[in-house]
């Protein structure tokens, strides 16, 4: 039974625990823009999701918190960092918004 | 050193041009027509600079001119609008050519070019030009302007489509504006282009991000 928990709660963890960023970005216009932003935010320790739409012009980012660690040694992707992340590949962040 | 410019060449063939993307990005493209072939491996070092190697080979008649480059390529401008991107390059290189055109034999080049886009994700404009030099060799040119429409808009996971015109003038190559129609792919980091141009001259592009 214990076993059965522990394995129930490192199977739903990513679910119950995963914080959700949405974040809006200009000039991304093609799939290899998208691409570029997808890579560089999901090479971030404890980001388990980085899907981006070209239509609505944002992207669903999915965190561990506990598990993040940024290059500045952070563990949590404050604005300021999805905004160097977004920056480094080439595009501007228009607007972040957390659940 | 001729066996040099093999060497690139080969290095670039399996690799059409974004010059410079993402931070820690590589982009190999090969872009390819019968009067001339450009291959490059760029390594964007910042979101504003790249470095590689890139290899061109411009055919006059049965004879080629090889030229392989160290190049540099900087990101001077670039506008991220809601709806649209427009970027301004500047290239430099330099490396060695060997060209059977003028005199057979292989020596130091240079290279300059800049060029311009402005697209949406349903239109597309672009302009650029190359100035090639070889003291002991010869001198090149290359402008190269394309316009294009989408039909649709894809998503990441979708192919996208988009027909273009390009109108390139090489005139130390060919006295004629070559007009080519094409058809432009993208499927997620992939981006392909097939055209032919009305002078009955196939057109092969292929450009990869990794």
């Amino acid at each position: 039974m214990k076993k059965t928990l522990i394995l129930a709660l490192l199977v739903l963890s990513p679910t119950i625990f995963a914080k959700e960023i949405k974040v809006n970005v200009q000039g991304m216009i093609c799939s290899l823009c998208s691409q570029g932003v997808q890579k560089k935010l999901s090479k971030v320790p404890g980001v388990i999701k980085s899907a981006f739409q070209l239509g609505k012009k944002e992207g669903d980012v999915k965190i561990l918190p506990s598990v993040v660690i940024t290059t500045e040694g952070d563990n949590d992707l404050d604005d300021k960092f999805i905004n160097k992340l977004i920056n480094e590949a080439g595009y501007n962040v228009a607007s972040i918004e957390r659940k | 050193m001729s066996k040099l410019v093999w060497l690139c060449y080969f290095i670039s063939l399996y690799s059409f041009a974004h010059p410079v993307i993402y931070k820690d990005g590589t982009v190999v493209s090969s872009s390819n027509m019968p009067s001339y072939s450009d291959n490059q491996v760029m390594y964007s070092w910042s979101n504003r600079w790249s470095s590689g190697i890139n290899h061109w080979r411009f055919t006059k008649g049965k004879n080629n001119t090889d030229m392989g480059f160290l190049k540099l390529n900087h990101l001077l401008y670039r506008y991220n609008g809601d709806d649209s991107q427009a970027n301004f390059y500047v290239h430099g290189g330099v490396g060695i050519a060997d060209s059977e055109i003028e005199r057979r034999q292989t020596n130091e080049a240079f290279m300059t070019g800049a060029e311009g886009d402005w697209e949406t994700r349903t239109l597309y404009t672009s302009l650029k030009h190359y100035y090639f030099t070889s003291p002991q060799v010869t001198d090149l040119a290359m402008t190269q302007a394309r316009v294009g429409f989408a039909p649709y808009e894809a998503e990441f996971e979708q192919i996208q489509t988009w027909f273009m015109l390009q109108a390139m003038y090489m005139p130390d190559v060919e006295s004629e504006v070559i007009i080519t129609p094409l058809l432009r792919f993208f499927y997620k980091n992939v981006l392909w282009e097939l055209g032919s141009s009305t002078r009955a001259e196939w057109m092969i592009n292929v450009m990869v991000h990794y």
